[in-house]
């Protein structure tokens, strides 16, 4: 009764906060328009002649704080904004990233009262354009975005824009992930390896025999965790609505058996199925409920509190992520050990076949309020077009011990390709092929390179020229570039040096009518059946119920959906 | 002339009302109007008037759910159970607290068990899930006396247990505040008396604490009927996962997934009207209980 009450109340008192805010909004609106920036012309870098407040809903980041005195409205970013632009962030709420942020986004869009700016996900950006809540970009963003994000949105096969819009207009900014964020690889700690002179792996087998050793020697002591699994926040994969990999899943175990869990895939006719109840699907999970019996897998995977304390802490041998992972991701895992030498490996079939995921090439949504003046769009245009332009500048010059992540109203902008040409082109300047001012050019897509490049020079010490072989003795890991340069050179490596054999999109990446409303409920099936199976806690049969179940319970329905909806 | 005073201190109360009224004005009164999404197909852009009428759609398809039926039936179990033991725990620890006669250690042990109360479940749920993790105390003691460990918490069998006695555990401290004060209501004569005519310790306990606190009990057990169908969202939303959905997933929780997670405003809205409705139900009945059985009104 409590939660209702309170729930309905939020809404309404929403509702009137809306209302007065519509009020002063539009007095604003009156405000700036006589200033008059609009000149035909657009400038994607123009610095307003009076100070725009743009008010933004932020992602905080508890476990990566500010420099002694720096606030979330008042740091290296914001004041690069508000000097050069004269463009003032200000933090209406703000809200720890993940489940904190995204319930916090929901309320906005629940009680309409959503902050001229902020970032959420694909779900999100739909039910508030279904709601009419959202400024329509299409006018301005051609107008003031910069050539660099053009190039961006244009790379791979021009998909973005068709994400960014709702009934055929741009209600959004969409960012842009590199394509190796879908790629889940294996990550291991070489220097384990090493030490029990076992190889690198490649297939399963291969995974499961270095486990099996792990779980008997204990590097890390009795705390020692072959595999990681995810911990109460991740599931066991990421599905078609979601970005990314899943934190700690397994991906990689699914694709070596070429099944795709989460992902509507074609079946061996052509037609669409959701790829969780395929036979190949079965036998993964199976494979992972033996190894999790055999002591492999984290036996408190699912109940832990954070699988990422364990990997940092040094107690973990492998876990399954993308390329960011092991450094953007674990950056507390060198400090406590400076010789934990993780290295990434593809997972192939038993035929050395490559199998991997592709995500949709949208990761995330930057969503205004249709309530705010033009001219506060056009500051959220140019936000985006100076972090597309300056992260280099900012995070090395400036932002030394800020995190890229704080920039306000941030969409992760790499063109498809970025981290493979970077690694490529780094290794080429450290095999002495090219030098850094090679990539001097301003207006690139590879917004990053040059200063990457630069970067190499204090950030790598004694490498062997023409090896191609870095471990994690070859890092400065106080240096400022540290997280990107260990995730490009380690992380990205096995992807830029192969192609995958099959790579494997999903037939649609949003929902359709059916799926909104019965998508929950099938759902928490999905994951709980999932996560029983593998721990044991229901044998594998069970499957076969869950997908009748699943099928009759709206799944069929929903899969017709997919099928005429992708034809 | 005596009127008059009586008036002005009677004001004085009405006075003292008045942020309590707002406050249910504001959060339990207004917001019953949003009552309204649960029959509509809620647009939270167009608001409660625009949004499309659809009658008890919602409803016919909340209850074609077969998790509906799983989420009610945890709710009353769970609920259920906290209701019973957060009366007869706390109420057998007043009990013991009052045979306590020393009154140095009475305090201190008083302050010491209502502690918890003040710990929030954010908090106390990760503690809670450290004590039973692998390698939490609960299982160092297990494998002391040779047993296996076990991972308490991604157990369906026992998440039920678990959730209860760590409420009880959390409450029964502040709970017996109210038995304690109603056990000092009591006037000694009557222990007095009593002993004089012969009544030993037993029946003293039997005859006058239990028949002189008796109103608290009733009174105390009317409320809790009323959270017959709340089984504790804090608590359970920061202890449970997917692998114990079967026996710990609650109407709260699942609302909160539909409602906040899914968007599904009006699903959600109707599962919580639907609680709402039925904790209604059982706390007239409950009310009228008391007053047939116990003679005892609250209004």
């Amino acid at each position: 009764m409590k939660r209702t009450a309170w729930k309905i109340c939020f809404l309404l008192t929403g509702s009137l906060v809306l209302f007065a805010a519509g009020c002063t909004k539009n007095t604003a609106a009156k405000n700036t328009g006589k200033s008059g920036t609009d000149t035909g012309v657009a400038d994607p870098f123009m610095k307003f002649d009076h100070v725009v407040e743009v008010h933004i809903g932020q992602m905080a980041y508890p476990t990566l704080p500010f420099p002694q005195g720096d606030t979330n409205e008042n740091n290296v970013y914001t004041r690069y904004l508000l000097d050069n632009f004269n463009i003032k962030i200000v933090v209406d709420w703000s809200a720890a990233t993940g489940n904190d942020y995204s319930q916090k986004v929901n309320m906005c869009i629940a009680s309409n009262t959503l902050p001229d700016g902020m970032q959420c996900g694909r779900k999100e950006m739909l039910a508030a354009a279904k709601s009419g809540m959202l400024y329509d970009f299409t006018d301005l963003f051609p107008k003031y975005a910069s050539p660099q994000v053009k190039a961006i949105m244009d790379s791979g096969d021009g998909s973005a824009y068709t994400y960014s819009m709702y009934n055929g207009r741009q209600m959004c900014m969409v960012g842009v992930d590199v394509a190796a964020s879908g790629e889940s690889m294996v990550n291991v700690r070489k220097d384990w390896l090493d030490k029990y002179g076992l190889a690198e792996p490649e297939t399963l087998d291969d995974i499961e025999h270095i486990a099996k050793v792990f779980k008997e020697k204990k590097p890390a002591g009795s705390a020692t965790i072959p595999i990681a699994g995810p911990d109460k926040n991740n599931s066991l994969y990421t599905n078609f609505l979601s970005a990314g990999v899943a934190n700690c899943g397994f991906e990689p175990v699914f694709a070596a058996y070429d099944a795709y869990p989460g992902y509507w895939i074609k079946d061996s006719d052509g037609t669409y199925v959701y790829g969780t109840n395929t036979a190949n699907s079965r036998k993964a999970f199976a494979r992972l409920a033996k190894w999790y019996k055999e002591g492999l897998i984290d036996p408190e995977m699912g109940v832990r509190d954070s699988s990422d304390e364990e990997i940092n802490a040094g107690h973990v041998g492998m876990y399954f992520c993308a390329w960011w992972k092991i450094g953007y991701g674990s950056v507390d895992a060198y400090r406590n050990d400076p010789h934990a030498d993780w290295q990434s490996y593809i997972v192939r079939t038993d035929d050395g076949k490559w199998n991997t995921r592709e995500q949709c090439p949208v990761a995330s949504y930057i969503i205004f309020n249709k309530n705010v003046s033009d001219d506060v769009a056009k500051a959220g245009i140019i936000i985006n077009n100076i972090w597309v332009r300056d992260e280099n500048v900012l995070t090395t010059k400036y932002g030394k011990g800020t995190s890229i992540y704080w920039y306000p109203l941030r969409n992760s902008m790499g063109a498809l390709n970025e981290c493979e040409v970077t690694y490529e082109n780094l290794m080429q300047v450290l095999n002495g092929e090219k030098t850094a001012e090679d990539f001097n050019e301003t207006g690139s897509a590879f917004k990053l390179l040059y200063n990457d490049c630069l970067s190499l020079k204090d950030g790598i010490k004694g490498y062997k020229q023409g090896s191609n072989e870095l471990s994690i003795e070859n890092f400065n890991i106080d240096g400022s570039n540290f997280p990107r340069l260990y995730s490009i050179l380690a992380g990205v490596k096995p992807s830029a040096n192969a192609r995958p054999d099959k790579s494997v999109y999903s037939g649609c990446y949003s929902q359709t009518p059916a799926m909104e409303i019965k998508w929950p409920n099938l759902e928490t099936a999905e994951k709980e059946i999932g996560l029983r199976i593998v721990t044991g806690k229901d044998d594998i049969s069970a499957f076969d119920a869950y997908v009748k179940r699943w099928n009759s319970e709206g799944g069929q329905e929903i899969t017709k959906e997919v099928r005429t909806l992708s034809k | 002339m005596k009127k008059r005073t009586s008036l002005s201190v009677e004001t004085h109360y009405f006075f003292m009302c008045i942020p309590g009224l707002l406050w249910l004005i504001l959060f339990s009164i207004v917001p019953l109007f949003g009552i309204v999404i649960a029959f509509e197909n809620y647009n939270p852009g167009l608001g409660y008037w625009k949004s499309a009428f659809v009658g008890l759609e919602n409803f016919k398809y909340l209850f074609s759910l077969s998790d509906a039926a799983r989420v009610i039936k945890n709710t009353i179990i769970i609920a259920g159970w906290k209701i019973v033991l957060n009366i007869i725990v706390p109420l057998i620890f007043a009990l013991l607290l009052n045979e306590v006669v020393n009154l140095r250690f009475k305090k201190a042990i008083q302050t010491i068990v209502y502690l918890p109360h003040f710990l929030s479940w954010v908090i106390l749920a990760s503690i809670i899930l450290r004590i039973f993790s692998l390698d939490g105390i609960v299982n160092q003691v297990v494998s002391l006396f040779g047993g296996k460990p076990v991972i308490w918490f991604s157990e369906s069998k026992y998440f039920r247990q678990l959730a209860i006695g760590t409420d009880v555990w959390k409450e029964f401290g502040f709970n017996a505040v109210i038995y304690i004060a109603a056990l000092t209501g009591i006037d000694p004569n009557l222990y007095e008396a009593s002993s004089i005519d012969g009544l030993g310790h037993w029946g003293q306990v039997w005859h006058i604490t239990i028949p002189g606190i008796m109103s608290t009990i009733v009174l105390m057990t009317v409320l809790g009927l009323g959270n017959a169908l709340n089984a504790g969202f804090d608590q359970i939303f920061n202890m449970y996962n997917p692998m114990v959905y079967s026996t710990g997933d609650i109407l709260d929780t699942w609302v909160y997934r539909i409602g906040l997670v899914n968007l599904q405003f009006s699903l959600a809205t109707t599962a919580g009207l639907f609680k709402s409705v039925i904790s209604f139900l059982l706390i007239t009945v409950s009310y009228w209980c008391a007053w047939k059985f116990a003679d005892y009104k609250i209004f």
